[in-house]
């Protein structure tokens, strides 16, 4: 059927009605004519429309309504309950960019993980692979239950955020789904749940999203990217290689984000660098306890060291050096934040080596 | 490590673990959420006591804190028979607004048509933000025991993001710009994003908003000037479609499982019926500025507004017509036969 025959066939019911003039009241308010964005060589990107108005990012956007930025206002809308509406509470510069990446990036655990490639393992492997999972699937779980609880309440002056947190959503709920599907294809099942101190400070943590952030990824956020990396070097098969491959991707796409945006947050906001030293202090000692968490901790040794008996010497010195990555990793960011820590919790410290620890502190 | 807590190797939890000795194989489509839910691990509860953010199957841990803070706890209140596959549809369509669309075969347009397209994306950026929003704002009150739900919703929330990407990409690529907001999506008490009941919300969101976007997104064929916006209006209607599943499949579930809900769920059809299908949250509703921008596209200019108009008339019979076959599909098709409905009365009136 032509375009031609096909408009003839849905309007010959309604032939007969009159029509009235149009009013054309919504014509005339663009605040910016004549914008002609062009694609570059990675398309039209999210980033490339920041031209003009359309790229004035305000420090403060006190429409509470849902006009997007450059659009014209109507005056008289009620208020939504965005509560964040300054700059400072949630902008990271990388965030168009993270958010094309990330849709670039996109992967399938049901298509895109070689799921045939798995191959039954002895079962004290089986059951600590699948005991480091169900943890995995808690944190991420914790992550995207702050992610979405805080979402809604980010303002449209800046929806390249809310935009990337919307698909950074679903890639926790990916690794949820890809780790569940792990321990369910290979003679194993779920393990015991999260004892969740750090999940509780996480889902706790409501006095804005920067103080989220402080918790999921700059103090939590090392320790599972040195998980993921790990995993990744000792993953049995194609299939496990896949799936913490894509995860640590994710997860540094996650990572880069919260250090951009608290890097932005503590240079335009004076008593936040205060604020996040107070967090990390009372924070620090809620991590150190959940990475002592025996069940978490032997079920990774185990898995370092290809069993029970490799777990006990070899794997527990993989443990040992991984959670000493993950603290500096930790330090470092904090020191490129410009939030030196010069004392760290006790309990932190003493996951150091002796002849690199810090000075302690009981606080927290 | 000298100092170091003592650190030995616990093997104790071994024996606390989920049911064991599970194994699921990929079949035709891959190895999909539908395919795990086997044993106890598909068994979902009607009440859910998880509120310790456990994965459904796990094993408990008495010493846990009660963190979840869920209030979505019921299956009826959320559940659907199809999510498994929504959600790895979803998965599977994702696409990228900066690469799959040929925004290269956008030419110039004549300034009402610019500007008509361009009032329309803007309103779609409206609606969009609330699609996004509200999804979001369920998913951390909804028990992991339901995650299959969860996960359509939280795919959900990343189509929207796409869509208004999209949208504002269009508007700023050929010469145009946003234009003025319509606010239909604002604070009013009764709309979709101030529902405080699950079931209100999808019924509203899912039923009636984006079913009455999705016949528009369907029409894109004839709205659409150019190959990129086509394909933008086809690849939105795809994702927009999955919404609409959901709340349709949700109401099913519902009707089946609840019958003391039925007549609560009947009043909010009859607020859908009377406001949101003929109110400014419908782009194609009689109260809408977006409907004189569309007869604009569908006419081809100011100068066959007429024409356009009637096209649109013709697009406002269709999506009253998919509004009743969803609303049967989901089982309160009765309303339409009984009076109750002021639909079949529209729909006559436009013939």
């Amino acid at each position: 059927m032509t375009q031609a025959s096909r408009v003839k066939k849905l309007t010959d019911s309604v032939s007969h009605i009159e029509v009235s003039p149009p009013r054309l009241q919504w014509m005339g308010h663009s605040r910016q004519w004549g914008t002609r964005v062009k694609k570059g060589e990675h398309g039209l990107r999210l980033g490339d429309l920041n031209v003009g108005i359309y790229g004035e990012i305000p420090q403060h956007w006190e429409d509470q309504s849902r006009r997007p930025r450059g659009a014209a206002d109507l005056p008289g809308m009620p208020p939504l309950p965005y509560h964040l509406r300054s700059k400072h509470q949630l902008w990271a510069d990388s965030a168009a960019d993270l958010y094309e990446e990330a849709i670039q990036h996109r992967w399938i655990p049901a298509t895109d993980i070689p799921w045939s490639e798995l191959s039954p393992l002895p079962d004290d492997v089986e059951r600590a692979m699948c005991q480091v999972l169900t943890e995995l699937m808690q944190a991420a779980n914790a992550e995207l239950e702050s992610i979405t609880y805080w979402q809604e309440q980010m303002s449209y002056g800046y929806h390249e955020v809310k935009q990337f947190l919307a698909v950074a959503a679903l890639t926790c709920a990916r690794h949820i789904d890809a780790f569940r599907k792990r321990c369910l294809a290979n003679g194993g099942g779920l393990g015991l749940e999260s004892r969740g101190r750090m999940n509780r400070a996480i889902l706790e943590s409501r006095g804005g999203w920067t103080e989220a952030v402080v918790y999921i990824y700059l103090l939590r956020g090392f320790h599972v990217q040195n998980q993921y990396r790990l995993l990744l070097a000792h993953a049995h098969n194609a299939a496990e290689r896949e799936i913490f491959a894509n995860c640590l991707a994710d997860h540094s796409r996650h990572m880069s984000y919260a250090l951009d945006h608290l890097k932005y947050a503590i240079t335009q906001q004076a008593s936040q660098a205060a604020i996040i030293q107070t967090l990390l202090s009372l924070g620090e000692s809620t991590l150190a306890r959940d990475i002592q968490e025996p069940v978490q901790r032997s079920a990774l040794a185990i898995v370092f060291g290809g069993g029970v008996e490799g777990g006990r010497q070899e794997g527990m010195a993989t443990w040992r050096a991984m959670v000493r990555q993950s603290i500096h990793d930790y330090l470092d960011a904090c020191e490129w934040l410009g939030i030196k820590r010069n004392m760290i919790q006790r309990r932190l410290n003493a996951l150091l080596p002796p002849d690199e620890q810090l000075v302690p502190t009981e606080r927290g | 490590m000298n100092g170091a807590p003592d650190l030995e190797l616990d093997t104790a939890w071994m024996g606390r673990m989920g049911e064991w000795g599970t194994t699921v194989r990929p079949g035709k489509r891959g190895l999909t959420l539908e395919d795990i839910r086997i044993g106890g691990y598909g068994e979902l509860p009607e009440e859910s006591d998880n509120m310790s953010g456990r994965p459904r199957g796990a094993a408990e841990r008495p010493e846990a804190f009660r963190i979840g803070g869920y209030t979505v706890r019921s299956k009826r209140e959320i559940w659907l028979e199809n999510a498994t596959f929504l959600y790895e549809e979803a998965l599977q369509r994702q696409w990228s607004s900066a690469t799959d669309i040929p925004w290269e075969t956008i030419e110039p347009l004549p300034d009402d048509i610019e500007e008509a397209e361009c009032a329309l994306c803007t309103f779609f950026n409206e609606v969009e933000f609330v699609a996004g929003d509200v999804p979001a704002r369920w998913v951390a009150n909804i028990s992991p025991d339901f995650f299959e739900a969860r996960n359509v919703l939280l795919a959900q929330v990343q189509d929207e993001a796409r869509h208004m990407d999209v949208f504002r990409k269009r508007a700023l690529a050929n010469g145009g710009g946003l234009t003025r907001v319509t606010g239909a999506t604002s604070g009013f008490v009764g709309g979709i994003d101030l529902s405080r009941d699950f079931t209100e919300m999808s019924s509203r969101m899912h039923v009636s908003g984006e079913g009455a976007v999705l016949s528009m997104f369907r029409m894109g064929e004839l709205v659409g000037q150019n190959p990129a916006e086509k394909r933008m209006y086809r690849l939105c209607a795809q994702d927009e479609a999955r919404h609409v599943a959901f709340g349709i499949m949700h109401l099913r579930y519902l009707h089946a499982t609840a019958p003391d809900r039925h007549e609560e769920i009947e009043a909010y059809l009859d607020e859908a019926e009377n406001l949101s299908l003929t109110g400014g949250t419908n782009p194609a509703g009689p109260q809408a500025e977006t409907s004189e921008a569309l007869a604009i596209l569908l006419g081809g200019g100011k100068q066959h507004y007429d024409e356009g108009f009637r096209i649109l008339l013709a697009i406002r019979k269709r999506q009253l017509k998919e509004y009743m076959q969803r609303v049967k599909s989901a089982g309160f098709g009765e309303r339409f036969e009984n009076g109750r409905s002021p639909v079949p009365g529209r729909i006559a009136a436009l013939c």
